[in-house]
Protein backbone atom coordinates (compact mmCIF):
# COMPACT_ATOMS: atom_id res chain seq x y z
CA UNK A 1 0.00 0.00 0.00
CA UNK A 2 2.73 2.29 0.97
CA UNK A 3 4.30 1.71 -2.02
CA UNK A 4 1.66 2.51 -4.21
CA UNK A 5 1.64 5.95 -2.67
CA UNK A 6 5.11 6.53 -2.74
CA UNK A 7 4.60 5.35 -7.20
CA UNK A 8 2.09 8.06 -7.36
CA UNK A 9 3.99 10.72 -5.25
CA UNK A 10 6.84 10.10 -7.89
CA UNK A 11 4.66 10.17 -10.62
CA UNK A 12 2.52 13.53 -9.93
CA UNK A 13 5.96 15.06 -8.90
CA UNK A 14 8.10 14.02 -11.99
CA UNK A 15 4.62 15.80 -13.75
CA UNK A 16 4.97 19.15 -12.11
CA UNK A 17 8.72 19.18 -12.88
CA UNK A 18 8.50 17.96 -16.57
CA UNK A 19 5.36 19.50 -17.40
CA UNK A 20 5.84 23.57 -18.14
CA UNK A 21 9.67 22.60 -19.96
CA UNK A 22 7.82 19.72 -22.46
CA UNK A 23 4.95 22.68 -23.32
CA UNK A 24 7.76 25.19 -24.34
CA UNK A 25 7.25 25.70 -28.28
CA UNK A 26 7.38 28.57 -30.40
CA UNK A 27 4.11 29.51 -31.37
CA UNK A 28 4.96 31.78 -34.42
CA UNK A 29 7.59 33.48 -35.99
CA UNK A 30 6.98 36.59 -38.51
CA UNK A 31 9.61 38.11 -40.98
CA UNK A 32 9.96 41.81 -42.16
CA UNK A 33 12.21 41.13 -45.86
CA UNK A 34 13.75 43.35 -48.17
CA UNK A 35 14.66 42.72 -51.80
CA UNK A 36 11.77 40.35 -52.15
CA UNK A 37 10.89 40.23 -56.25
CA UNK B 1 12.00 31.93 -50.91
CA UNK B 2 8.68 30.61 -49.70
CA UNK B 3 9.26 27.01 -51.04
CA UNK B 4 13.17 27.24 -49.45
CA UNK B 5 11.66 28.14 -45.72
CA UNK B 6 8.71 25.13 -45.98
CA UNK B 7 11.73 23.10 -46.85
CA UNK B 8 13.15 23.89 -43.46
CA UNK B 9 12.78 21.51 -40.73
CA UNK B 10 9.61 22.34 -38.09
CA UNK B 11 7.86 24.51 -40.35
CA UNK B 12 4.23 23.69 -41.19
CA UNK B 13 3.16 26.60 -43.01
CA UNK B 14 4.50 29.93 -44.73
CA UNK B 15 2.75 32.77 -45.58
CA UNK B 16 4.73 35.62 -47.60
CA UNK B 17 3.26 39.17 -48.49
CA UNK B 18 4.81 40.81 -51.36
CA UNK B 19 3.45 44.31 -51.21
CA UNK B 20 5.04 44.88 -47.19
CA UNK B 21 7.63 42.32 -47.53
CA UNK B 22 6.13 40.31 -44.61
CA UNK B 23 6.85 36.45 -43.90
CA UNK B 24 4.71 34.63 -41.45
CA UNK B 25 5.91 31.06 -40.18
CA UNK B 26 4.00 28.90 -38.76
CA UNK B 27 6.04 26.24 -37.05
CA UNK B 28 4.84 22.16 -36.69
CA UNK B 29 2.72 21.45 -33.78
CA UNK B 30 6.14 20.17 -32.01
CA UNK B 31 7.93 23.27 -32.01
CA UNK B 32 10.94 22.23 -32.75
CA UNK B 33 11.65 25.08 -35.37
CA UNK B 34 15.48 26.71 -35.51
CA UNK B 35 14.86 30.93 -36.06
CA UNK B 36 18.84 30.68 -36.52
CA UNK B 37 18.33 28.34 -39.52
CA UNK B 38 15.32 30.06 -41.00
CA UNK B 39 17.63 33.89 -41.15
CA UNK B 40 20.73 31.27 -43.12
CA UNK B 41 18.13 29.70 -45.23
CA UNK B 42 16.27 33.22 -46.22
CA UNK B 43 20.26 34.88 -46.63
CA UNK B 44 21.13 31.64 -48.99
CA UNK B 45 17.96 32.21 -51.24
CA UNK B 46 19.09 36.09 -51.65
CA UNK B 47 16.45 38.23 -49.60
CA UNK B 48 17.98 40.20 -46.74
CA UNK B 49 15.68 40.10 -43.08
CA UNK B 50 15.30 43.69 -41.64
CA UNK B 51 13.41 42.14 -38.09
CA UNK B 52 12.53 38.46 -37.30
CA UNK B 53 9.78 38.18 -33.93
CA UNK B 54 8.85 35.61 -32.39
CA UNK B 55 6.16 34.28 -30.00
CA UNK B 56 7.24 31.83 -28.06
CA UNK B 57 6.19 30.07 -24.30
CA UNK B 58 8.75 28.94 -22.18
CA UNK B 59 9.99 28.96 -18.46
CA UNK B 60 12.33 31.94 -17.18
CA UNK B 61 15.89 30.73 -16.54
CA UNK B 62 19.08 32.32 -15.87
CA UNK B 63 22.01 31.11 -18.23
CA UNK B 64 25.41 29.96 -17.41
CA UNK B 65 26.66 33.63 -17.45
CA UNK B 66 23.64 34.72 -15.02
CA UNK B 67 21.36 36.68 -17.67
CA UNK B 68 17.65 35.94 -17.56
CA UNK B 69 16.81 33.90 -20.59
CA UNK B 70 13.49 32.38 -21.81
CA UNK B 71 14.25 27.96 -22.02
CA UNK B 72 11.61 27.04 -24.86
CA UNK B 73 13.31 23.66 -25.29
CA UNK B 74 15.19 21.69 -22.58
CA UNK B 75 18.63 22.46 -24.52
CA UNK B 76 17.75 25.67 -25.92
CA UNK B 77 17.48 29.31 -24.28
CA UNK B 78 17.61 32.61 -25.58
CA UNK B 79 18.54 35.42 -23.27
CA UNK B 80 16.84 38.47 -22.66
CA UNK B 81 17.71 41.81 -23.81
CA UNK B 82 17.27 43.80 -20.75
CA UNK B 83 14.25 46.17 -20.80
CA UNK B 84 11.36 47.07 -18.56
CA UNK B 85 9.81 43.85 -19.35
CA UNK B 86 12.30 40.99 -18.86
CA UNK B 87 13.20 43.16 -15.77
CA UNK B 88 9.52 42.25 -14.59
CA UNK B 89 10.06 38.71 -15.09
CA UNK B 90 13.31 38.42 -13.30
CA UNK B 91 11.03 36.89 -10.06
CA UNK B 92 10.04 33.91 -11.78
CA UNK B 93 13.57 32.87 -12.50
CA UNK B 94 14.00 29.32 -11.91
CA UNK B 95 9.83 28.99 -11.32
CA UNK B 96 7.65 26.47 -12.67
CA UNK B 97 5.41 29.61 -14.26
CA UNK B 98 5.07 29.04 -17.97
CA UNK B 99 5.19 32.38 -20.22
CA UNK B 100 4.52 33.35 -23.56
CA UNK B 101 6.32 36.57 -24.50
CA UNK B 102 6.07 38.12 -28.20
CA UNK B 103 9.67 39.83 -29.00
CA UNK B 104 12.23 40.32 -31.62
CA UNK B 105 14.92 37.97 -32.08
CA UNK B 106 16.67 40.09 -34.81
CA UNK B 107 17.04 42.99 -36.18
CA UNK B 108 19.03 44.18 -39.37
CA UNK B 109 22.29 46.08 -38.05
CA UNK B 110 22.04 50.53 -39.38
CA UNK B 111 24.36 51.77 -41.48
CA UNK B 112 26.78 49.13 -43.68
CA UNK B 113 27.64 46.66 -41.01
CA UNK B 114 27.47 43.40 -42.14
CA UNK B 115 25.02 40.80 -39.93
CA UNK B 116 26.05 37.38 -38.74
CA UNK B 117 22.88 35.24 -39.33
CA UNK B 118 24.78 32.21 -37.13
CA UNK B 119 25.13 34.36 -34.14
CA UNK B 120 23.21 33.32 -31.19
CA UNK B 121 20.04 35.67 -31.05
CA UNK B 122 18.42 37.58 -27.66
CA UNK B 123 15.27 37.74 -27.24
CA UNK B 124 14.33 42.01 -27.03
CA UNK B 125 10.56 41.08 -24.93
CA UNK B 126 7.77 43.45 -26.71
CA UNK B 127 5.17 41.90 -25.28
CA UNK B 128 4.45 39.39 -21.89
CA UNK B 129 0.89 37.90 -23.66
CA UNK B 130 0.08 35.51 -20.72
CA UNK B 131 1.91 33.54 -17.47
CA UNK B 132 0.36 30.52 -16.68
Amino acid sequence: MNIKIFARLVLFGSMIVVGPVAQAQINHIEMRVEGMT
Amino acid sequence: MKQHLGRQSGVQKVDVNLLDGRVDITPKEDGKIDPAQLLKATYDSGVTVAEMDVTARGTIVKDSSGRLALQVEPNRSWAFAANELSKGLESLAGTPTVVTVQGQVYKKPAGKKKADPSAPPTLLILEVQKKE
